[in-house]
């Protein structure tokens, strides 16, 4: 653990100028901290000014209509505990509620998570899958973006010098289901994890994975091999044909590629399944 | 069920017990080791100047242990730090002591060392890639060689209807204790002082004497509770640097390593290859081999515990007519192999299990019937030659096939249920002592070992004390004494601590009661019991309270006073069926069946254990609540070896997993129901005829649930652990 | 700030520490400052929850929480007194069932379940409570008797 000077500033304003005035790398936002102290501590990052954001009003959860807005510093175990956010998004709520433990999740963000862009993330997935967007501030004033388009790469986003993530928007509920593959169930990260959602406005499907690339990535070919409604069985092995072989696989401890390959396909036929049986699909 | 009558419950739920990682002495420095860098290689220089410049630093490398070292023999073999040449990654170099955590670390940073890589055999398949299509031979990588055979084996293969081979692979485990290895270590006057946390603190002072070249009697280690032992924590590890440095400063010394550490530098269980061929004529076995490749890291030459000793648990409890047993035990870039709860045996057991269900199998034999028609029974021979004792096995796979079968028809499309075995035998080590104090109000046990979590001490020998002296429970007192006060006990470990020192209680009971029995002027054995609060004394026509029975100098002293001891016999194999290297006998034949039913997602070859059962070969259960435990927290253990739990080393010697994220243990949601059964009557060698119940629950676990995988979807996983996707691999999903 | 004050009301009591560190853990602070052992270092990665404690009720791990970061938070350890009812309760039941072996990752779970059993109620249904436990790793026990003890702690539903 290297030492660090901890800061915490009272507004937005000044968390980004803490931010701004050291060099790149030097300066890092802390949400929960879960993942930034633990790379602190085993010497991955050495910031010299660690930017506490626990002051900031954005320990948030708004609905509009049924659009969502998080506040990047909820702790993930308050998104678990909203009523509404387990009927209309459902996916979203399964992923949240498999990050970690509960003691982490009251911690946990997923402001933090999304930053982080690791590719086994549990919540980016869902978040392709639901269309969600960042709403970024900065000193350069704010900006929206969608998730597909904020991580970029394993541990890399889009966020620029200075920049901070305020909340993460859903436009719209949808049903939505999120399966994944670990070696024991419980506080393991995934080797693999699928996520689906049906936009029943655009009548389209979504699917996203994880865990098997550098980046979670949404796989359009299997989404639209799904149709725009109920799939049939048919369609649904051609979607989870085209994930298994689409998607960029890699090999490492938790399992191979090979391996890989099968769970997707396996996971993404289940995971539709549960969506078009279970979860309020639209006729 | 009743719950274990736990005296140590109170100030563990308190939180005001204090373990190794708790002790605090003003003032205190905090160590560090100085780990090598790579797997291999050999040092070209260390240069530790400017870690002892920084401020209240000091450093010890080896050019510094000379003037520590005292007169006495020192184990010239066993270093400290690596001498001229590293031979595994994080070796310790050197250790620095500071003043806090964070200045230790810096210190470390500060050391340069700089090391010429050397070629790195970091596995067993790098060492010998064709085993065992290939020789070993006069490798200078093998540090033991072990070969036994009996009877005419060649005949009996070339004889055979049948000789089913096959090859299986097991993983290393840890122990993952949750307390980390930790101790504060300071000099007082002449006298080396530590508390430690450990399963044995006469052997911490023995390691400590011998390594140090210091007499024992200037070293006392003071056992703290344990935060989990299962064999890690039963010979010294951090003891001696913290000594050296607390010598060396003045200060107390504080030396705990880091969770990641605790994998990096753990000595456990290692990988296997073992090769295993069975002869079979006429439904029966006629003639075995086995060939084992064990890695043992860097286990010194001649130290080797393991090999001989497996080789025994890959033969199992079956009656073979012939056989042939070779194992070798490799070096490569690792810690040392060392002791692990039931060290390696579920490993044997989960390939002699497995083999034997495949070659009935094969066979269209009932794999059941097929294993226990084979299965040892009291007076036949061990395979080394020894009279199998009171055996239980029997009875509890007997009562394990009644459950089985209840299980298997009501089990569910997709589930499969299996039925494994495990033997196992009580360790002795050198042997214990206890002395026995009985005061007018109450009996004091007085010995030597902490209670490590088991319950084998604070429940186990107030149960035997409690049954042979006859007083109740809540009069009979566990007094733990450091080094210096307390009886020698060789350790916790091996599930000897009931028998050896529970045998020993009963010696010195036997002496207390005789002793009062002389001074009621009669013969025998008093007997005792508690009126309003009293003792008393009764023998022949009298009957008195002890205080008045007590002289004195006892009363000043505290109580009537008596020693007892157990030094177990020592027992003989046949040593001419020994062509080279060392076997262990058996002490006792404590026996194990378990009963898993085990669901298989046909999708992603995920197994999940839905219910269990473990019927054990117990002798004489001294207390109930404790027993059961042992046998939930063991399987629960064996579980993970089973599934989840498998130390990755990469092909630079560097362990991948150092970490309770990648290294998974079972979560709560993961162990499924177990219920527990106890077959008594056996005898084993402990008190009342007791067997050790430390180990044996853990042994059966890999092999019963490999067994029901298989049974549940027909996947026959040669390699430990079960992963989904090993499965998947055997149900050729890929 | 390189060090700083930090307040917090730990089982009861307000207390100030002075000269604290950014960089130091919740648990550090707990343990070498304010000499409460029983919150026990296990991992310091977040993963066996030996560290667990209760701040403002909800269960944290304490070994990845910056003591800043809960400046002005109430903090409840192991060693909390008999008249946090919550938490005797649950050392009771832990008592009854027996569940507990060597005892290092006692202190952890007996937070644990009692965060728990505040945030969702005893009335809880038995899977959300027993999931709930899933960050708590026991290697002696199994379990099992952990298990006997949360179900002496839950009532039915009403």
């Amino acid at each position: 653990m290297s030492g660090f000077d901890l800061v915490v500033p009272e507004t937005v304003e000044e968390a980004i100028a803490a931010l701004q005035t050291l060099g790149p790398g030097e300066a890092a936002p802390l949400a929960g901290g879960t993942d930034l102290l633990l790379d602190v501590d085993e010497g991955r990052l050495a910031p010299r000014r660690i930017v506490s954001l626990r002051r900031l009003p954005w320990r948030t959860l708004d609905w509009n209509g049924n659009s969502l807005t998080v506040g990047s510093t909820l702790p993930l175990r308050s998104l678990e505990d909203d009523p509404q956010v387990r009927v209309k998004y459902p996916g979203l709520y399964e992923a949240v509620r498999n990050v970690g433990s509960v003691a982490l999740r009251h911690r946990a963000t997923v402001g933090g998570n999304l930053v982080r862009a690791a590719p086994a993330s549990d919540l980016i997935p869902i978040l392709l899958a639901l269309d969600a967007e960042v709403d970024l501030v900065g000193p350069h004033g704010d900006r929206t973006v969608l998730v597909d388009r904020f991580v970029q790469a394993s541990r890399r986003t889009d966020l620029r010098p200075g920049e901070l993530v305020r909340s993460v928007r859903f436009p719209e509920p949808r049903p939505s289901d999120f399966r994944w593959q670990r070696v024991r169930p419980a506080n393991d990260i995934s080797q693999v994890v699928v996520a689906v959602a049906f936009s029943p406005a655009g009548r389209r499907w979504r699917v996203a994975v994880g865990g098997v690339s550098p980046r979670p990535t949404l796989l359009t070919e299997a989404a639209d091999a799904l149709g725009s409604g109920r799939p049939d069985a048919d369609a649904i092995r051609r979607a989870a044909e085209s994930a298994s072989t689409r998607a960029l696989f890699v090999t490492d401890r938790r399992a191979s590629e090979e391996y890989r390959r099968r769970l997707v396909g396996t996971l993404l036929e289940r995971t539709v399944a549960s969506v078009v049986e279970t979860k309020g699909f639209p006729a | 069920m009743t719950a274990a009558a736990r005296p140590d419950a109170g100030v563990k739920l308190a939180g005001t017990a204090v373990f190794g990682t708790d002790v605090d002495v003003p003032g205190m420095l905090w160590a560090a080791f100085v780990p090598a860098p790579l797997a291999h290689g050999r040092i070209r220089s260390l240069d530790l100047r400017a870690a002892r410049a920084l401020p209240g630093v000091t450093v010890l490398g080896p050019e510094d242990l000379a003037r520590f070292f005292g007169p006495g023999e020192r184990d010239q073999e066993r270093s400290l730090f690596a001498q001229g040449e590293v031979v595994y990654r994080n070796q310790p170099l050197a250790v620095v002591a500071a003043p806090s955590a964070l200045e230790a670390r810096a210190a470390v940073a500060a050391v340069t060392v700089e090391i010429d890589p050397l070629p790195i055999i970091a596995d067993l398949e790098t060492a010998f890639p064709e085993w065992p299509g290939s020789d070993v031979g006069a490798s200078p990588l093998v540090a033991a060689h072990v070969h036994a055979r009996h009877g005419n084996v060649e005949d009996e293969f070339r004889g055979a209807d049948r000789v089913l081979s096959e090859t299986y692979r097991t993983a290393s485990v840890h122990q993952v204790a949750l307390e980390p290895h930790a101790c504060v270590a300071e000099i007082r006057g002449e006298v080396w002082y530590v508390r430690t946390s450990t399963q044995s603190p006469f052997g911490v002072r023995e390691d400590t004497a011998s390594l140090l070249g210091i007499p024992e009697s200037s070293i006392v280690v003071d056992g703290t509770w344990v935060g989990g032992g299962f064999g890690g924590k039963g010979s010294s590890f951090l003891e001696p640097y913290a000594l050296l440095l607390a010598r060396a400063t003045g200060r107390p010394v504080r030396f705990a390593l880091g969770y990641r550490d605790e994998f990096r530098l753990g000595r456990t269980t290692l990988p296997a290859v073992v090769r295993m061929e069975t002869a079979v004529k006429d439904g029966r076995i006629r003639a075995r081999r086995v060939r084992l490749l064990l890695d043992v890291g860097t286990s010194l030459p001649g130290r080797d515990f393991a090999t001989g000793y497996s080789i025994g648990f890959l033969l199992g409890p079956y009656r073979t007519d012939a056989f042939e047993v070779e194992g070798y035990a490799v070096r490569t870039n690792k810690p040392p192999f060392g002791p692990h709860r039931a060290p390696f045996a579920p490993q044997c057991a989960f390939v002699v299990e497995s083999h034997l269900d495949h070659v009935a199998r094969e066979l269209n034999l009932d794999g059941e019937e097929f294993r226990a028609s084979h299965l040892w029974r009291e007076g036949e021979s061990t395979l080394l030659g020894q009279t199998v004792g009171p055996f239980g096995i029997a009875a509890a796979f007997e009562r394990a096939r009644a459950t089985a079968r209840a299980w298997r028809a009501e089990a569910p499309p997709g589930h499969g249920v299996g039925i494994g075995c495990g033997f196992w035998s009580t360790s002795t080590g050198a042997g214990g002592e206890v002395r026995l104090r009985l005061d007018p109000q109450r009996l004091v046990v007085l010995e030597g070992e902490r209670e490590i979590g088991s319950g084998s001490v604070l429940a186990g020998l107030t149960a035997v004390a409690s049954r042979v002296t006859g007083l109740p429970r809540d009069r009979v007192a566990i007094e733990y004494g450091d080094t210096s006060v307390a009886p020698y006990d060789s350790g916790v470990y091996g599930s000897r601590t009931l028998g050896a020192l529970g045998r020993a209680i009963e010696e010195a009971s036997v002496a207390l009661r005789r002793t009062l029995a002389e001074r009621l002027g009669a013969r025998g054995q008093a007997e005792l019991s508690v009126e309003r609060g009293e003792i008393y004394a009764e023998a022949g026509e009298r009957r008195a309270a002890l205080t008045l029975l007590l002289t004195p100098d006892e009363h000043d002293a505290g109580g009537l006073v008596a020693d007892g001891r157990h030094y177990a016999p020592s027992r003989l194999i046949d040593d001419r069926r020994v062509l080279s290297g060392t076997f262990y006998p058996y002490t006792d034949f404590t026996g194990a069946a378990h009963v898993a039913e085990v669901a298989v997602d046909p999708g992603t070859g995920a197994v999940r254990v839905v219910r269990y059962a473990a019927f054990h070969d117990a002798g004489t259960v001294v207390d109930a609540g404790a027993a059961q435990a042992q046998v939930e927290g063991g399987v629960a253990m064996g579980l993970g070896a089973a599934l989840t739990e498998e130390a990755i080393w990469s092909d630079d010697g560097r362990l991948v997993n150092a970490g309770l994220l990648d290294y998974r243990i079972p979560t709560l949601g993961e162990v499924p129901p177990i219920s527990v059964e106890f077959i008594e009557g056996f005898a084993g060698a402990g008190p009342f005829g007791a067997k050790g119940l430390g180990e044996p629950p853990i042994v059966p676990v890999p092999a019963t649930v490999a067994i029901a995988t298989r049974a549940a979807c027909g996947a026959h996983v040669t390699e430990l652990p079960l992963s989904a996707e090993r499965v998947a691999r055997a149900l050729k999903l890929l | 700030m390189t060090a700083g004050p930090v307040r917090l009301n730990v089982n009861g009591t307000a207390r100030v520490i002075p000269d604290v560190p950014g960089p130091e853990r919740l648990l550090d602070t707990l343990r070498w400052r304010l000499k409460l052992k029983g919150t026990k270092e296990g991992c310091r990665t977040g993963d066996c929850g030996a560290c667990t404690v209760l701040v403002d009720g909800r269960s944290c791990l304490s070994c990845l929480t910056l003591a800043h970061e809960v400046d002005g938070s109430a903090v409840t350890t192991i060693e909390v007194g008999p008249d946090e009812l919550l938490v005797a309760r649950v050392r009771a039941a832990f008592e009854a069932a027996g569940a507990l072996q060597c005892g290092y990752c006692t202190p952890g779970f007996v937070m644990a379940v009692a965060g728990l059993l505040r945030e969702r109620g005893t009335a809880a249904p038995r899977e959300e409570l027993l999931e709930g436990l899933g960050g708590n790793l026991c290697r002696c026990t199994g379990y099992a008797a952990i298990v006997r003890a949360v179900d002496l702690l839950r009532t039915e539903a009403p």
